[in-house]
């Protein structure tokens, strides 16, 4: 926060302070509620904030040219936040995974109990990990296409710093049993406001910094963050309308029912899946992965046509979640068709980022980085097929329910999210910190390791526990009659549920050695002399110019 | 001049943005609002009856502690689901259901149509310990709920919040819901001739949890698993079959 | 006419097919209009240039 103005500081602190008086009415108001427990969570947030705002007040003013320089302050604390959130979302899912084998490892308390931690460790992964990792990259990538500082000084800090808020307050609650239980729209009705205020801000931030842009033309990438922005807000707000019990009460009643509900919901969350965790990731996929294979995107408009179609197809499919189900019979089909649709720019999307690769495979092979970058971009092409296959209604009849559909998910959350995410993470933190390269390659090639073998035994053990529970469950016997209890289907999972819980923790042993990492880089001072001449990627430039236009 | 030309280009970012809205808000505008005149189309059920206080208190229960996670509330038309649960759910069955709970995943069976299968005791012992009846569970224990006295003073709080969203609870019902709470879970109560008055005569009074002496949350969740699937008996009486019929040699 | 459920219907699921083929047709157009050939020539190798600040 260094680079604030003493007029800026002041506005940062009545923001504060106008905060911390909420989190007192807050605290007041709910006093014989949750309610009260989260008022003071934000009245403690709000005030270690304005302690860090002021005690830099006094300083010397910060100087002019800062405003000929890209805004990176914002970005560094964002990389910090984003590791401790995938730390903390990926122990979390370690723990409930370990619980479905040992119920006893929640130790008789309520607020460890499955059902409470589960969404910590959903909203732990997708908006704290996820949503850090898209703001930071996304503020990141803003300023390098368009040529521009960040349009403003403090609304940065203010969507950063306001959005983890939001997970801090949300998340907490799920441990104290707030929650709306709308899968992966937990958080309560005050939480949702406050999202609504800070996504409000980061577009108006977004699209001012892209007004200052040289070029006429957006870079893609950008396309794919404002999608993120826009639609998330849209789809956050419709499916979180809700009508608390009072002002004083953390609990609410959503205004949709019962078949309304199901599709508001699944239209969420299925768009939640299509622009918070494929979107903006492909933002990355789009700016990170040519920059570190130092080679352009395979063909720019099959970038173009692909946003398009997943723009336009995604917000069809939501109802392939509800086949069979009590939603009219059109809706399903029409879900299921657009399902298969999809498949078409998504592999659009994963080929042209594989196709982006061809020609530097050698590079691959050496470099752990973009080697992260092309596996996200396989998985992101095994995920994007299996889930237009798991949306044909036969299909759906086997996989709905069992743990295929959370293999899916994890295929798609651990191979192509988070792998992306630490393949732009590894090109971003040297980037802004000017440093040549990683504390250690090495590490980069031990977390490389521990995130694919750990994705490989969590979806293996998935689909196999799926497939075998969904074929359990409709097993006849000879006379016409189930064969199998539920309880007999279950005893079948326990060995795929250790194997599972395994895989998770090999991914957490990764990410605590990609922030390991991360930290030591940051520390080592930048080292001028560093010799130019070693495996550095950097190697072969011969991009300006030089490299022939791809086919298109 | 340079300030025109920030100006058109300010433009283009927001013509952009009203393309992706364009492009995005139509999958949902065409699923979602053909919805609100379902009631043209599905089932009318006479029977339907609306939760009771101690019911819907049972249901913020099982919300608050993300039962969602691992049972449905949804048997589908299949055959073996039906078989498996009982017949297949209505969507009027879901239709004061703020928010539905219909889940996604079964790590436990399916409990929309639990009401009545098991006795009061049976779940109180369930959630005390479910190993001690089911050895091979892997579900979490809830022994907490016994001890933790239910709030009834937020009741009608939760009534009047229901039917601002459209659920239809009487000036009555409102106004006496905690006495209604309590005189269900306390039977042979002054209270408890009211709630079958305002609620039906169908309604459970019972001591759920097996103590007279205080309300717990105990009593709301057992109370609420008992009346899955028993809102209507518009799902007992349907009888279209279940429309795909799996191979009986698979 | 009243509206129905079914009319609703029908008019969401025809005036849906039409939106989705008039969008597909302007994105093909915008995609491949040649005079944009160029525009998307330099985005595609725009963040390569290695200078390191805003350009105002």
């Amino acid at each position: 926060m260094g680079q604030l103005t003493t007029g800026e500081r002041d506005f940062g602190a009545i923001i504060l302070i106008v905060l911390a008086i909420i989190g007192i009415a807050m605290a007041a108001a709910g006093r014989s509620d949750v309610l009260g427990i989260h008022g003071a969570m934000v009245l403690v947030y709000c005030l270690a904030l304005l302690f860090l705002l002021l005690s830099g007040a006094f300083g010397t003013p910060p100087s002019a040219a800062r405003l000929t320089r890209y805004y990176d302050d914002p970005i560094k604390v964002g990389v910090g936040l984003t590791l401790f959130w995938a730390i903390f979302g990926m122990f979390i899912g370690v723990w409930a995974a370990a619980q479905l084998a040992w119920p006893s490892l929640n130790f008789d308390t309520s607020w460890a109990s499955f059902g409470r931690i589960r969404p910590a460790h959903t909203s732990g992964v997708i908006f704290g990990f996820g949503g850090n990792a898209l703001i930071t990259t996304s503020f990141h990538v803003v300023q390098r296409t368009s040529r521009a500082r960040l349009a403003d000084q403090l609304s940065p800090w203010f969507v950063l710093l306001g959005f983890n808020l939001f997970c801090l307050i949300a998340i907490s609650g799920y441990f104290l049993g707030v929650t709306q239980s709308k899968e992966y729209a937990e958080a309560e009705w005050y939480a949702d406001i406050w999202l609504v205020i800070v996504w409000v801000t980061y577009f108006v931030l977004y699209v001012r910094t892209l007004a200052r842009r040289k070029e006429p033309h957006i870079y893609v990438a950008n396309w794919y963050y404002m999608a993120f922005i826009i639609v998330v807000a849209i789809l956050h707000i419709v499916n979180n309308l809700a009508v608390p019990l009072s002002f004083a009460h953390a609990k609410s009643y959503t205004i949709w029912a019962g078949v309304q509900d199901s599709m508001v919901q699944w239209w969420y969350g299925h768009n939640a899946v299509a622009f918070f965790l494929t979107a903006g990731f492909l933002a990355m996929l789009y700016y990170y992965l040519p920059k570190r294979a130092e080679r352009p995107i395979f063909s720019y408009r099959l970038s173009i046509l692909s946003f398009w179609g997943i723009t336009f197809f995604y917000m069809w499919a939501g109802s392939h979640h509800l086949h069979y189900t009590a939603l009219p019979h059109w809706v399903q089909n029409l879900g299921m068709t657009f399902s298969v649709m999809l498949l078409v720019p998504s592999w659009a999307s994963a080929g042209n980022a594989l196709l982006t690769l061809n020609g530097a495979w050698h590079k691959v092979r050496d470099d752990a980085t973009l080697r992260f970058m092309m596996m996200a971009a396989f998985f992101y092409g095994l995920s994007t097929f299996e889930g237009s296959f798991m949306a044909i209604r036969p299909v759906n009849a086997l996989s709905h329910y069992t743990d295929w559909t959370v293999g899916h998910v994890h295929a798609g959350a651990l191979g192509w999210v988070a792998m992306i995410t630490f393949g732009s993470l590894y090109t971003l933190v040297p980037a802004i910190w000017k440093r040549e390269r990683m504390h250690s390659a090495i590490l980069v090639e031990v977390h490389f390791w521990l995130a694919l073998a750990g994705t490989l035994i969590y979806v293996f053990a998935m689909w196999n526990s799926g497939i075998i529970q969904g074929l359990m469950w409709r097993t006849y016997s000879p006379d016409n009659t189930l064969v199998y209890s539920f309880v007999d289907t279950l005893l079948a999972m326990y060995p795929y549920y250790i194997a599972r819980a395994f895989g998770g923790l090999l991914f957490l042993i990764g990410a605590i050695v990609a922030a390991y990492n991360i930290w030591m880089t940051v520390r080592t001072p930048a080292a001028a002399t560093l010799a130019l001449d070693d495996d550095s990627p950097g190697d072969e430039r011969q991009i300006s110019g030089a490299t022939p236009t791809p086919a298109e | 001049m340079p300030e025109l030309m920030h100006r058109k280009l300010e433009r283009s970012a927001t013509g952009f943005m009203l393309a992706i809205i364009a492009a995005a808000s139509v999958g949902g505008i065409v699923e979602i609002a053909p919805l609100f005149t379902i009631d043209d189309t599905v089932e009318t059920v006479s029977d339907m009856r609306l939760y009771t206080p101690l019911e819907l208190a049972g249901r913020d229960i099982y919300v608050r502690e993300g039962c969602y996670a691992c049972h449905s509330q949804m048997i589908r038309t299949l055959r073996d689901e039906v078989e498996r649960y009982g017949p297949y759910s209505l969507a009027v069955e879901s239709k004061y259901d703020h928010p539905m709970l219909w889940g996604s995943k079964r790590t436990g069976p399916d409990l929309a149509r639990i009401g009545g299968k098991y006795s009061d005791f049976w779940h109180v012992a369930h959630l005390n310990n479910p190993r001690d009846v089911v050895p091979e569970s892997n579900m979490p224990s809830y022994r907490w709920l016994g001890t933790n006295p239910l709030k009834l003073a937020d009741l009608p709080l939760a009534l009047r919040a229901q039917r601002a969203v459209g659920v239809p609870y009487t000036d009555e019902m409102i106004e006496n819901a905690a006495r209604d709470a309590y005189g269900q879970a306390v039977p042979d109560s002054e209270q408890s001739s009211g709630v079958t008055e305002r609620y039906g005569e169908a309604t459970q009074v019972s001591a759920f949890d097996g103590v007279t002496t205080n309300v717990t949350e105990m009593d709301a969740l057992v109370a609420y698993l008992q009346v899955l699937g028993q809102l209507t008996r518009a799902a007992y009486e349907n009888t279209a079959a279940p429309e795909q019929m799996p191979d009986p040699d698979n | 006419m009243a509206l129905t459920h079914e009319t609703l219907l029908e008019g969401a699921k025809l005036w849906g097919l039409f939106y989705l083929m008039g969008f597909s047709i302007c994105v093909l157009i915008y995609t491949f209009l040649p005079s944009n050939r160029e525009r998307f020539e330099r985005a595609e190798r725009e963040i390569f240039d290695e200078d390191d600040g805003p350009w105002k």
